[in-house]
């Protein structure tokens, strides 16, 4: 018979009433294994902290989403929206469900690229691509989202001077009602900007308008933004067959769709307060049908999701090193991994679970990472079971934005290991080491010979 | 006129009389014709009058093309010529009755063709002989010629030989062993069916002949003989499908013919008349329009396209049948967008039986095959609930039933069957019906009209459904619950282990993956070939390189072709979203024919690992010395086939662009089992629709070509 495990007492400031900004009571079991593999093994195998993402949450994501879309609209086309994850591994995943790629700079490009993704199934977003990138783009024959009238006409030169056409959309801001409005990026809808644009590109001897493009922020919580939207481009459309004779190869709609994070000063849980993808679907395909005399070829709806796919695939395996109290009394915990791996805490209350069986009694605890700055918080108030020192945690839903947006501060950025199909993990970025961070760096031959 | 039409038009008129449409039959059958040369001189200026009467007359340029006019002046001319002795006047004679034996041809043709839909065959020869026969009588100066005189011979020959060699000479006033032997040889290259058919022909007349005169004079055995070989040329796969009962056919015939040749020469002796080719012209067109009264067409089949050889026919008819048989004329897809699993087909064991056995059901399921998440006790947990439901092509709604609310799951609602339910009306009184949708989720309205892939409502599970299902059914009413009706699914893809499969005018079966083809741009553009459209090619065939151009033409009846400069016309259709060539006339050794193996049919419509197949004429695909010993037996079995694999694909050259692969299999059967070949194509097309380039390997060469874009302004 096992030992009973020994129980810190924990003290929990009483409650009463109706619902409280702490959201219903959450019941964690322990997550002792990721896939079938035990985290204990992960971590011991491969260190901690640890990235740990799973090739089948991703793949049965993205089917699921594929089957919701294709079966209420005729075509549909993802792009995997390189900026979200874009570890080789990952991408590949994406690319054999079918996925074009979704790039916003040269080095997302070259990496499309890399992996062997053709030309024309990348589309070029962002409203900062280089001349260089822009040739390369024309070159490869990819699908040129144009951000703004400086880089319309530098794009007109550039395939002027080469001698070759190039498929262009634009990108379309539509005020859809929410804060904040993504004005910054692309054309107005609502002042005629994106007219204006449209006939200049339709014009020009070079650009081929192939298609409308629009992404109207990320996580968007509701169906109805996207409902606006999608009915404006549509009018877009319908104007651009009217008034130019222009029939559109496709209709981006971008990405922003919500994964199942929580975010900060959200009371209820994501999966309580989110519609469920089919509404989201229902919503931007319902306007496409008003697409005017596209007959039997109906332009192809392209979805460029990122988060939505990848941020459940994501775990970060995480260990406690050290349990405090603040001045107030209240818990604290620091644990190995921070905002250095996870800036998306700044914006999610990621979830929070320990790998290894705890007792019962929850407690609000600040979860602190290693760093010596005082943003270092990865959560306030979370409620967490009582941990002791060298426990291990998981952290949940951290596919999206973190192993893009992470970065070296004081230590090193670990490995991260995907388990595949089959269950078996595979390191798909090795950690870092002390040559790899210094190897980009020189010392002046005049500080050399310094010994400290 | 061009002079190259009219040449032609003089050669077929003497490749018509033996029912070919070969310029070398054309030119064998003129030279046998020379045999005695003032005959076949006079046969000549038949031709030549008959279609330089056309031509100034301005009569159908293709149907002088075809010697049709031509043919009945040379049998003509040659007959004046070998029954009379030609003086200058006599020759004017001849003239001017060559102007009325071409109005006879001209009058007789447009009453046969639109009073009874027969050809003319030579009828308006033999009435104008007949009427130039009584006028000389009346004339001292039109004196009858003895017979040419035979052509000594230096073998000798036993006489059944002599007599068919003389007969099939004589159609053509050149009773020469020689002639005859040009001709037999002409024949038997061109069509070993007609070969066979003129030896039973021959064979069974002379029998019979023998059976009712102990001693039967030459004249009459030439003269039976012939008309008995061409009946059984007409009747025996040249205007009949050749098949085992055309041959009983043929046999029937013969008799008959002998029959109406006795009964046409006790007649015509008194007027001294000869009865020429009358027995055949009656016996032949009696029996096919005899035919045509038939109730059902299924053998013995009329031909119902421009003739070839009878091979060519016979593989051209079956080869359509195959094809196209269970093409419809309207075209129903499946009523919903994506991907979708047949739960329950025609005569399903659940509840598509009885009057209600062709009705499909259809649910969404993911790739481990289950139709909900979760735990399935919900509606809303089913992949398909809430999905759009479109309408299978244009029509009318005609009755809506709403407000039924889902079932429960397992606890379907017995009492209304068919629970919320839309039925459209369609063309050609044929009716859809879309049942168990989801309450208040219906978009129309009775009387509205909707177009194909129109969005109606919503999947649900109303009435009589244990779990969200869509039931789709044809009927023949507007009735809800009416009994069913089997009609086909115009195209669908349907999902195998390495890719999809388009199927058409097939009923997706129990446990299929099925979805709908979308139209993709570039590959309508690529074939939907438009009239006056033009492409070059620069090919290369072996070690020869040449240059090749098509046009595009569109004709008075609608339909489209694409002639090569090479000589090679192709026939296509695009239905809906097939396009399918139907035919190829013309030699084989240009980009056309390539490009006619490569993408014999195509859907207009892109999906990865698309395939598909389909099946040539043999005589399309299969090179004469292989057909040509097995076509003997052709009349019995056809031992020979030519199917294609099609697979697309989009491939990356710089530029991505989709490429068809194709492999033919030309292939033999029973005694023809050593015979088996492969070939394999690609066919590359830009994906603006700009067709690229073409190569064809087989064994022993390859043949490619490439697209040359000329220079617009
Ligand atoms: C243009 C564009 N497309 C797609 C995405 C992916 O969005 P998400 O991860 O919200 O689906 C982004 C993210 O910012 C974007 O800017």
């Amino acid at each position: 018979m096992d030992k009973k495990k020994y129980e810190r007492p924990v003290i929990l400031k009483q409650q009463s009433g109706l619902m409280n900004k702490f959201g219903s009571a959450t019941s964690t079991q322990p997550m002792t294994d990721i896939e079938g593999v035990p985290v204990a093994e992960l971590a011991a195998a491969y260190g901690s902290p640890l990235f740990v993402l799973s090739e089948k949450k991703m793949r049965d994501t993205q089917q699921q989403c594929q089957r919701i879309f294709r079966s209420r609209y005729p075509k549909v086309q993802f792009a995997w929206s390189y900026k979200t994850n874009y570890m080789n591994a990952v991408c590949s995943i994406f690319h054999s469900e079918g996925s074009w790629a979704e790039v916003v700079s040269e080095f997302e490009f070259d990496r499309a690229r890399h992996l062997g993704v053709r030309g024309e199934h990348i589309i070029f977003n962002g409203p900062a691509k280089s001349a260089a990138a822009l040739e390369k783009a024309v070159r490869a024959h990819s699908k040129i989202h144009i951000d703004h009238f400086d880089e319309l006409y530098e794009l007109i030169e550039i395939t002027t001077s080469l001698g070759l056409k190039a498929d262009v959309a634009i990108r379309v801001n539509v005020d859809v009602g929410i804060y904040p409005k993504w004005d910054r990026f692309g054309f107005n809808y609502e002042n005629g900007e994106a007219r204006e644009a449209l006939k200049r590109i339709a014009a020009s001897k070079t650009l081929r308008i192939v298609g409308l493009h629009m992404h109207i922020g990320t996580y968007i919580m509701s169906t109805e933004p996207f409902r606006v939207a999608v009915s404006k481009l549509v009018a877009l459309a319908n104007w651009l067959k009217q008034q130019l004779a222009i029939d559109l190869d496709y209709i981006d709609v971008g990405g922003g769709l919500p994964s199942h994070n929580t975010l900060k000063g959200q009371y209820l849980q994501a999966d309580e307060t989110l519609p469920a993808l089919e509404q989201f679907a229902d919503a931007i395909t319902a306007p496409l049908f008003e697409l005017e005399s596209h007959g039997d070829a109906m332009p192809t709806l392209i979805l460029e999701s990122g988060r939505a796919l990848v941020d459940g695939a994501g775990y970060l395996i995480s260990t406690v090193l050290a349990v405090k109290r603040l001045s107030d009394g209240k818990r604290a915990y620091v644990i190995d991994a921070g905002i250095n791996l996870l800036f998306t805490s700044l914006w999610y209350k990621h979830k929070m679970v320990p790998a290894q069986p705890t007792g019962v009694m929850r407690e609000q605890a600040n979860i602190y990472g290693p760093l010596c700055m005082n943003i270092d918080c990865i959560q306030e108030d979370a409620s967490v079971p009582a941990l002791k020192k060298g426990d291990r945690v998981v952290l949940m839903n951290v596919g999206a934005y973190t192993m893009t947006q992470w970065m070296q501060f004081i230590t090193f950025r670990p490995a991260i290991v995907l388990i595949t199909a089959d269950g078996s993990p595979h390191v798909i970025r090795k950690a870092e080491s002390l040559e790899y961070v210094m190897s980009l760096e020189e010392i002046p031959p005049s500080l050399r010979s310094l010994s400290a | 006129m061009e002079r190259r039409t009219f040449i032609d038009a003089v050669i077929f008129a003497y490749a018509q009389i033996f029912f070919s449409n070969r310029r070398w039959f054309g030119v064998i059958v003129l030279c046998a014709s020379f045999i005695s040369p003032v005959i076949g001189i006079f046969g000549l200026i038949g031709a030549l009058v008959s279609t330089l009467l056309a031509y100034g007359l301005k009569y159908n340029q293709e149907r002088i093309r075809s010697g049709f006019y031509g043919f009945n002046g040379i049998l003509f001319g040659a007959a004046a010529a070998y029954f009379f002795q030609i003086t200058p006047l006599v020759a004017a004679v001849i003239l001017v009755f060559l102007v009325i034996v071409f109005f006879a041809a001209a009058a007789l043709e447009h009453y046969l063709a639109t009073a009874f839909n027969l050809p003319g065959l030579s009828l308006p020869f033999i009435l104008s002989l007949c009427v130039f026969i009584i006028f000389s009588s009346n004339f001292e100066w039109m004196v009858h010629a003895a017979p040419p005189r035979e052509v000594e011979l230096a073998f000798q020959v036993p006489e059944a030989m002599r007599f068919y060699f003389e007969s099939l000479g004589y159609i053509i006033f050149q009773p020469h062993f020689i002639s005859g032997m040009i001709i037999a040889a002409a024949i038997l290259a061109f069509s070993r069916v007609l070969f066979v058919n003129s030896i039973i022909a021959y064979a069974l007349n002379s029998l019979l002949v023998h059976v009712l005169y102990p001693d039967p004079t030459p004249a009459f055995m030439i003269q039976s003989s012939f008309n008995a070989m061409l009946v059984s040329f007409a009747l025996g796969g040249s205007l009949i499908i050749v098949s085992k009962k055309t041959t009983l056919l043929v046999a029937l015939s013969t008799v008959v013919s002998l029959i109406f040749t006795i009964f046409f020469t006790g007649i015509f002796a008194a007027h001294s008349l000869p009865v020429l080719v009358l027995p055949f012209n009656v016996v032949t067109l009696a029996t096919i329009y005899s035919l045509k009264f038939r109730q059902e067409h299924s053998d013995l089949v009329l031909l119902y396209f421009l003739p070839g050889s009878p091979e060519e026919n016979y593989y051209y008819h079956h080869n359509r049948k195959l094809r196209f048989d269970r093409y419809r004329l309207i075209f129903p897809e499946l009523p919903f967008f994506g991907e979708w699993t047949v739960t329950q087909g025609y005569d399903g064991s659940l509840t598509h039986r009885g009057d209600w056995r062709h009705a499909l059901d259809f649910v969404i399921t993911d790739n481990n095959g289950n139709e909900f998440a979760g735990h399935g006790t919900s509606p809303a947990d089913y992949f398909c609930y809430n999905t759009p439901v479109a309408a299978p092509m244009d029509g009318e709604v005609v009755r809506i039933v709403d407000g039924l609310p889902d079932a429960p799951i397992d606890t379907p609602d017995l009492e209304h069957n068919w629970g919320n339910t839309i039925v459209l009306s369609h063309q050609y009184e044929l009716y859809s019906s879309l049942s168990h949708l989801k309450a208040g989720s219906i978009l129309v309205k009775k009387g509205d009209t909707v177009r194909k892939g129109q969005v109606l409502a919503r999947c649900g599970s109303s009435g009589r459904s244990p779990a969200p299902h869509l039931h789709f059914q044809f009927q023949l009413s507007e009735r809800v619950g009416e009994k069913t009706f089997a009609f086909p699914i115009s195209q669908y893809l349907q999902q195998d282990k390495d890719g999809f499969v388009l199927r058409t005018f097939e009923i997706p079966e129990q446990g299929a993956r099925v979805r709908n083809i979308e139209i993709h741009n570039g590959l309508r553009k690529a074939f939907e070939f438009r009239p006056d459209e033009s492409y070059h090619f620069v090919c290369t065939s072996g070690a020869a390189t040449f240059e090749e151009s098509w046009s595009v033409t569109i004709d008075a009846y609608n339909i489209l072709s694409i002639t090569s400069s090479r000589g090679t016309t192709a026939y296509l259709q695009v239905r809906d979203k097939i396009m399918m060539f139907t035919g190829i006339v013309g030699n084989h050794d240009n980009a056309l024919y390539h490009f006619y193996l490569c993408a014999l049919s195509a859907p207009l419509g892109f999906i990865e690992q698309l395939q598909w197949t389909d099946s040539y004429p043999v005589s399309a695909a299969i090179s004469l010395p292989v057909r040509f010993f097995p076509e003997f037996f052709l009349v019995f079995v056809n031992q020979l086939s030519a199917d294609a694999e099609f697979c697309m694909n989009k491939v990356s050259n710089g530029e991505t662009q989709f490429v068809i692969s194709s492999r033919q299999r030309l292939r033999g059967r029973g005694l023809l089992r050593f015979f088996n070949e492969t070939k394999e194509g690609s066919l590359v097309i830009r994906q603006d629709g700009e067709i690229e380039a073409l190569t064809v390997r087989s064994n022993s060469d390859t043949f490619s070509a490439v697209r040359k874009h000329m220079e617009h302004s």
